[in-house]
């Protein structure tokens, strides 16, 4: 039994350490993204060597060197942080607002509004996701806005289902059933009584999200689908320069190891979050 | 920090050309393709890939000398008419086709026939409709063509409903290949693609679509001891950057030089006695719509004109060219260097734009292949463009949704694009681009003057090269005034050899010719 509980406060500490090393994490993307412009002299766009010879190695006037272009690495490096949390954020509001609606209202309602929309729920995972991205991706204009709302819009899936199965469980507990004796509207016990009781959930569900969105940006921009050019995002940034490689490793490098930072931190918050909430409840 | 780029290999050991070297036979020849041949019929190829082993595989009439000069090849001699619209040729005896057939008169004209039939819908068709008789032959009221007749087995005749200075160019494009008419027969036109025979240097041996190639020495080409090598390999889905990585380790036997790697391999002495060069007629353009404003005004596309930094652009392809004034490429006959061109200002691009009421900028669409290269150009041009208030946005498309996009009127108001000459004459750029009957074919800026039509139609029909490029540079001047085009440079082809490799040399109109390479010790 004693071994039991230190083993259980063990991991508790050790999951509010990689808690902490999450928020870090994110916190100082955040940080990078909103100081971007106090971060480095240069346009993240503008070609800002007098004559292009081949990418500059890090060091002097561009602590990152120069990409392909002649741009400066650290000041695309920078606003490529906006990109993500952009692309991320939005994508993950946005799958998040459809999961959640479909899930509290298929819950709540049972029956044959929630068959039908599991049904589309189901519809929706049998597709095959990247394929989808990608063709989405070509046929819509280029915008910044495109990306996020492909993968927002192909992404709320688990969110439904995650909360749908929280609702399910919390539909028959007494203050429900007050509620509805008292004659409280649909709207009003949504949105009153079941969406508190998922929150923090979703809270999870949106962290993990975010990393997940991220990662699919880097890898559709990668695949050269990503935001329009010349927006710096970090997934572009390693497929333009790849076959430098021998070259100018950096600039490989520098992006990768950024998504990876981003997507782990939000990843970290995410576990880290759902062992506090465990915690907090059990 | 250059420290930690990884150093450049050495390129494959082999032996270094001496002096007084003698050409010595045998060998394999190692080639690294990045997709599969396309076609080996030469009736239907039209790309670089297909063309290279066509030409290895067949021969035409009259073919180019390393330069654009035209030379005997089947053919021993000719001669034309004072009018220029017959051609009468006398064939080079004792040539035989692969299959053992004695070459003689009757198969050039079966080929010219094949190459019109309608069912046959053979890019190259449009380059012989100029035969007297071509159409009544493809409407199919009679069974040859009148323009073609063959005298004697070893004479074969052509006239020409009208004047043609180009006619022995179109003779010497692959299209007018001579086929083995009893091989196409037994394997049909489609199976013809998979199984060429020809009078070429080499037969083709093996294919495995998608795999890889081998050609065989043709024991009964004509000119003897020709070819040196036994035999030539193509491995196919090599990448720029595969080839490049399998040359280096000796793996195959010409490769391009990818451009991460450019400037330390010129830089290199262990490369340079390997690498080839050769000036190619080509112009990578920029083209404005002339039919969706504000590209309508001529004013805004001369501001585009002054707005780009082409000597930056050529930077960004490692130098490999020479920045564009004019619409045709130096190397081409009747290049005039006196057409005026548009030095790089930005602010007098401003002004031009203010006096065509844009000074408060406005926004459009560029067009362009999707590959990294021209990505690179096209964000080099979006920043030349946002100096003068205009705000690109890019769209990357694939190379063929892009020749397709363009040829729709009102789709794409700006591309970028480049053009590689078919024949060494002003025509190939002016006409087939730029002539307002071209637009839905090749003159993607839908550019129209009926005063450079008419200098062009008359200088289409003239055989007095000076007064048909005289003719030609007025057009030039005036189309460069009229500013469809912001010409951006003229590339250089690259390649490299394998130091085993003798006498390989880039062309600058067709592909290489591989019959008198040889690979020494």
């Amino acid at each position: 039994m004693a071994e039991a509980a230190l083993r259980g406060l063990g991991s508790r500490q050790r999951s509010r350490r990689l808690f902490a090393a999450g928020m870090i994490l994110v916190g100082g993307l955040g940080i990078v993204a909103a100081a971007a412009p106090w971060l480095t002299a240069y346009d993240p766009d503008a070609i800002v060597v007098p004559h292009y010879a081949g990418p500059l190695p890090p060091g002097g006037a561009h602590p990152l060197g120069t990409d392909t272009l002649g741009r400066d690495v650290w000041a695309r490096l920078a606003y490529g942080a906006r990109t993500s949390l952009f692309v991320g954020g939005l994508a993950m509001t946005l799958s998040l607002g459809i999961g959640v609606t479909v899930g509290l209202v298929g819950g709540y309602f049972g029956g044959a509004v929630d068959t039908a929309l599991m049904w589309l729920v189901d519809l929706v995972l049998t597709m095959p996701t990247l394929l989808l991205l990608i063709v989405l991706a070509t046929v819509l204009p280029p915008s910044l806005l495109t990306i996020p709302l492909v993968i927002g819009v192909v992404g709320w899936t688990t969110f439904a289902r995650t909360v749908r199965g929280e609702v399910l469980s919390l539909r028959e507990r007494d203050y429900l059933l007050a509620a509805r004796a008292l004659g409280a509207s649909h709207a009003r016990i949504i949105v009153r009584h079941l969406l508190p009781g998922v929150l923090p959930g979703v809270v999870v569900l949106a962290a993990l999200g975010m990393s997940g969105a991220i990662g699919i940006d880097a890898g559709l921009s990668y695949l050269g689908l990503g935001v329009p050019l010349p927006t710096p995002s970090w997934g572009r940034m390693v497929s333009e320069v790849q076959t430098y490689f021998a070259v100018a490793p950096w600039l490989v490098v520098l992006p990768g190891v950024a998504v990876s930072l981003a997507v782990i931190g939000f990843n970290l918050v995410g576990y880290g979050l759902i062992d506090l909430l465990g915690e907090r409840r059990g | 920090m250059a420290a930690c780029a990884v150093p450049l290999d050495p390129p494959p050991a082999g032996p270094a050309a001496g002096a007084n070297e003698t050409p010595r036979p045998g060998g394999t020849l190692r080639l690294g393709a990045a997709e599969d041949v396309h076609t080996l019929d030469p009736a239907i190829g039209y790309d670089t890939g297909s063309w290279a082993f066509e030409q290895m595989l067949f021969n035409t009439l009259v073919d180019y000398d390393d330069g654009t000069n035209i030379v005997p090849e089947l053919a021993e001699s000719w001669q034309v008419s004072p009018d220029g619209r017959r051609f009468a040729f006398t064939l080079r005896h004792g040539v035989h086709f692969s299959s053992g057939r004695v070459l003689a008169a009757g198969d050039v004209k079966y080929s010219l026939e094949r190459l019109l039939r309608p069912a046959l819908h053979s890019p190259g068709a449009e380059f012989f409709a100029g035969l007297d008789g071509v159409d009544d032959y493809v409407a199919g009221r009679v069974t040859e063509v009148r323009g073609i007749t063959t005298p004697a087995s070893d004479r074969v005749e052509f006239v020409l409903a009208a004047v043609d200075p180009l006619f022995l160019h179109k003779l010497a494009m692959p299209f007018a290949s001579v086929v083995d008419r009893e091989a196409v027969e037994r394997a049909g036109d489609l199976g013809f693609r998979r199984q060429p025979v020809g009078t070429g240097a080499f037969t083709l041996a093996e294919w495995v679509e998608g795999q890889r190639m081998r050609l065989a020495r043709n024991p009964l080409y004509f000119r003897s001891g020709l070819p040196y090598l036994d035999g030539i390999e193509v491995t196919v889905g090599l990448s720029d950057q595969l080839g490049w990585f399998k040359y280096q380790r000796g793996e195959i036997d010409i490769s391009g030089v990818p451009s991460a790697e450019f400037a330390r391999v010129v830089a290199d002495p262990r490369y340079q006695p390997l690498l080839l060069e050769r000036t190619t007629l080509r112009t990578q353009y920029l083209g404005l719509n002339c039919a969706m404003p504000p590209f309508d005004q001529a004013g805004v596309r001369q501001a585009f004109n002054m707005a780009v930094d082409k000597p930056r652009l050529l930077e960004l392809i490692d130098g490999r060219g020479v920045v564009a004034t004019t619409i045709l490429p130096p190397d081409m006959p009747g290049y005039d260097a006196s057409t005026p061109g548009y030095a790089f200002d930005p602010r007098a691009a401003r002004a031009r734009l203010e006096a065509a009421g844009l000074g408060q900028g406005f926004a459009t669409t560029l067009w362009a292949s999707r590959d990294e290269g021209s990505m690179r150009l096209a964000q080099s041009i979006q920043q030349d463009l946002r100096a003068i208030g205009v705000e690109l946005a890019l769209k990357p498309v694939d190379f063929p949704a892009l020749i397709e996009a363009v040829r729709h009127p009102g789709m794409v108001p700006l591309f970028l694009l480049g053009w590689e000459a078919d024949f060494p004459d002003p025509s190939n750029f002016l006409i087939v681009l730029l002539h307002s009957r071209s637009r839905g074919t090749n003159n993607n800026a839908f550019y129209a003057s009926p005063a450079v039509d008419r200098l062009l139609d008359e200088a289409e029909p003239l055989l007095d090269p000076a007064r048909r490029f005289r003719l030609f540079h007025e057009a030039e001047v005036r189309i460069m005034q009229d500013a469809p085009w912001v010409p951006l440079f003229h590339p250089v082809g690259f390649a490299i050899r394998h130091p085993r490799v003798r006498n390989y040399q880039l062309h600058p109109l067709r592909p290489s010719r591989v019959e008198t390479v040889w690979l020494a010790g």
